[in-house]
């Protein structure tokens, strides 16, 4: 049940990646004017979507359809996936650019059963696709992977041997995904926002796989959770300040790409069909409780980089998508409390979290929530809940704690073959209860 | 100024020396220092792991031993930050460093020419906000303060995730012990840390940690 610990490899490129995007985080909240307003700013544009939910969504179909495009709100992650198949029947060829919603419909192997091939066409879900494996952070998915892994994998795509640097890596990358941008049919992407009163989506990327994924097949399709709307293209300039700082330390992406409907009469380029399929799979349950606070959450992965529990442990210890802090509150929710209950617990609570979110979500708060839920719906084991009971009525008694501590220093031997005293004694020293306690020295 | 000294729980039973020197210090600032006989333990180990009612008991105990009006002064950001933000009644609570900073305490020179890191506990950072206080305290005495790398990365501790992830919480215990081995002694705020690192250290000979109130109050060498 506890998180493990990366192996050395996998650790060292996950501590030289998080430490690079996190240091870059600071600098660039550093060098920005008025960075705590801005973010309040930020939680505020977020919760007035959250709060009318409904309302948003609403808006945004309408202008989304005024413009051209086709919406399709989908409960759950089994609507979605049959919604985007239909949309993709008699494709032979989907391209697609990074979305980890499509990881949490597993929208892939749907797709796959229908008969279209799938091809991930950014660089490291592509790298993570010939792998077969799941993405391990929610804006750098290989992290984990090393240029040499990496050399293996396009070595075997290419016939021959690709070196292990990264200009090589990148044209052997380049080379194989233009051939798939070219065949594609069906273009599938994300999308970071969208804009309730235009019924705009934004790309926020930082290669141009964006940008070939949206423009070159016949028809585009853009999976959006239910609660990543703003208000207006003013609410969005202001998340756009904190998205790019957040996540990797930059001013703004390489790529920002807003579109708005498909194709129009007379336009050269752009896709002669545009679908938005808007997600619920479980946001709307969390959108009216204590949680709601989550739902602000804009993907930017700050929280990830400067978790030590994330950096020691790797994306994968929190399960096949999401990860890190915002995992650990996010996927109890969407999956069940009953099937995640070590999420909750994989934090020391010490905050960097907290205090990382450009949108500020009270993420160790909203842990010891989870953590409070665990112990009130039972799921808590029944001996952690007598234990904490005796101990809080012996403790709630003057009289009792002394009585209860006067010989706490022969417990020490006992309490290295008990449960949690051995679990600590395996790396720690037990710590040594003096001869005599300090209330004993008044 | 009459202040009621709070032990914390691992004040009392592990680290009642450091307690000590917290009286000491809060003395020598001038002020008049009770202890009261009721306390026992600000009930953050049940608080974080999700047992409300079990906190509830112990912050009803609490309420019993202290007065509401009277500044309290604990030698724990953790515990400071439980009371300050996390009990039904609105206490004057203060952690030590800020309290001594905030009264402009002055401590004797004892750690001439040492070489100290300071470790920033997460509590006492992020929920009280308070981290330059213990630097100009300790560089008062006469101490090197040397920066740490990173002197906001967590520990391990964590109360009950210390043996819920065990693995982890040594890792980073192992960390934090690495950065601070640039130093002669780290020093930290808060016994849950102290516990956790000299515990860990004892295990890999990995340097020397201190309760700030001891390297304030009797020097580290």
């Amino acid at each position: 049940m506890s998180f493990p610990l990366l192996d050395e490899r996998r650790l060292a490129a996950t501590d030289a990646a998080t430490l690079r995007l996190l240091d870059g985080r600071t600098a660039a909240w550093a060098a920005l004017d008025g960075v705590e307003e801005l973010r309040d700013r930020a939680h505020a544009i977020r919760m007035q979507v959250i709060d009318d939910l409904d309302g948003h969504v609403d808006r945004f179909v309408a202008a989304l359809e005024a413009a051209g495009g086709r919406a399709h709100v989908c409960a759950t992650a089994e609507d979605a996936r049959g919604t985007v198949a239909r949309i993709c029947a008699g494709a032979g060829l989907a391209a697609k650019s990074k979305s980890m919603l499509s990881e949490e419909i597993e929208l892939n192997s749907a797709l796959e059963e229908a008969g279209v091939e799938v091809v991930e066409t950014d660089l490291g879900e592509y790298i993570l696709q010939l792998a077969g494996d799941h993405p391990v952070h929610i804006i750098a998915p290989a992290i984990e992977k090393t240029a040499e892994d990496v050399a293996v994998l396009l070595s075997a795509v290419e016939g021959a041997q690709v070196e292990p640097q990264l200009e090589a890596l990148a044209q052997a990358a380049r080379r194989q995904l233009r051939r798939v941008f070219e065949r594609a049919d069906v273009g599938i992407t994300g999308a970071n926002f969208a804009v309730s009163d235009t019924g705009s989506i934004c790309l926020v990327t930082n290669e141009g796989n964006g940008g070939l994924v949206t423009a070159l097949p016949r028809v585009h399709v853009a999976l959006l959770g239910m609660e990543r709307l703003v208000p207006t293209l003013d609410d969005l300039a202001v998340l756009l300040q904190l998205l790019a700082r957040s996540g990797t330390g930059q001013t703004l992406t390489s790529y920002t790409r807003l579109l708005t409907g498909p194709r129009r009469p007379g336009e050269e380029d752009g896709p002669e069909e545009l679908h938005v399929v808007i997600v619920d799979n479980g946001r709307s349950r969390i959108r009216d409780g204590r949680y709601k606070e989550m739902l602000a959450c804009i993907r930017c992965g700050a929280c990830l980089n400067v978790c030590p529990v994330y950096r020691k442990s790797g994306g994968g210890a929190y399960g096949p998508v999401y990860s890190g802090p915002m995992g650990a509150v996010l996927v109890p929710l969407l999956r069940g409390l009953e099937r995640e209950p070590g999420l909750p617990h994989a934090s020391s609570l010490c905050g960097a979290c907290t205090a990382a979110c450009p949108v500020k979500i009270p993420l160790h708060e909203l842990l010891l929530e989870l953590r409070r839920d665990l112990v009130g719906e039972g799921i808590a084991s029944r001996g952690e809940r007598l234990a904490f009971t005796v101990w809080s009525l012996l403790w709630s008694r003057p009289l009792l704690y002394r009585l209860s501590t006067a010989s706490a220093r022969l417990g020490r031997p006992l309490g290295a073959l008990l449960g949690p005293g051995r679990t600590w004694a395996a790396g720690r020293e037990l710590p040594r209860f003096a001869r005599r306690r300090y209330r004993d020295r008044e | 100024m009459r202040v009621q000294l709070f032990a914390t729980c691992l004040g009392d039973l592990v680290f009642p020396d450091a307690v000590a020197d917290a009286a000491a210090l809060l003395r020598a600032a001038g002020c008049d220092v009770e202890f009261p006989a009721g306390q026992t333990c600000c009930g953050q180990p049940a608080f974080n792991a999700g047992h409300r009612r079990a906190a509830d008991r112990l912050a009803r105990q609490f309420a019993r031993a202290f007065d509401a009006d009277t500044p309290i002064v604990c030698p724990s950001g953790s515990c400071a930050s439980m009371v300050a933000h996390r009990m039904p009644v609105s206490y004057r609570v203060w952690e030590l460093s800020a309290f001594l900073d905030h009264v402009g305490a002055t401590p004797t020179a004892r750690n001439d020419g040492v070489r100290v890191a300071y470790h920033s506990s997460c509590h006492l950072l992020r929920e009280l906000g308070v981290d330059e206080a213990a630097r100009r305290l300790l560089a008062q005495t006469g101490a090197e303060v040397v920066p740490l790398a990173r002197p906001d990365l967590c520990c391990g501790f964590g109360g009950t995730f210390s043996v819920r992830n065990p693995e982890v919480s040594v890792a980073m215990a192992d960390d934090k012990l690495a950065d601070g081995a640039r130093a002669d002694v780290l020093v930290t705020a808060d016994p849950g840390c102290l516990m956790q690192l000299q515990a860990r250290a004892g295990r890999t000979s990995g340097g020397r940690v201190v309760h700030l109130a001891t390297a304030l109050a009797r020097g580290v060498a």
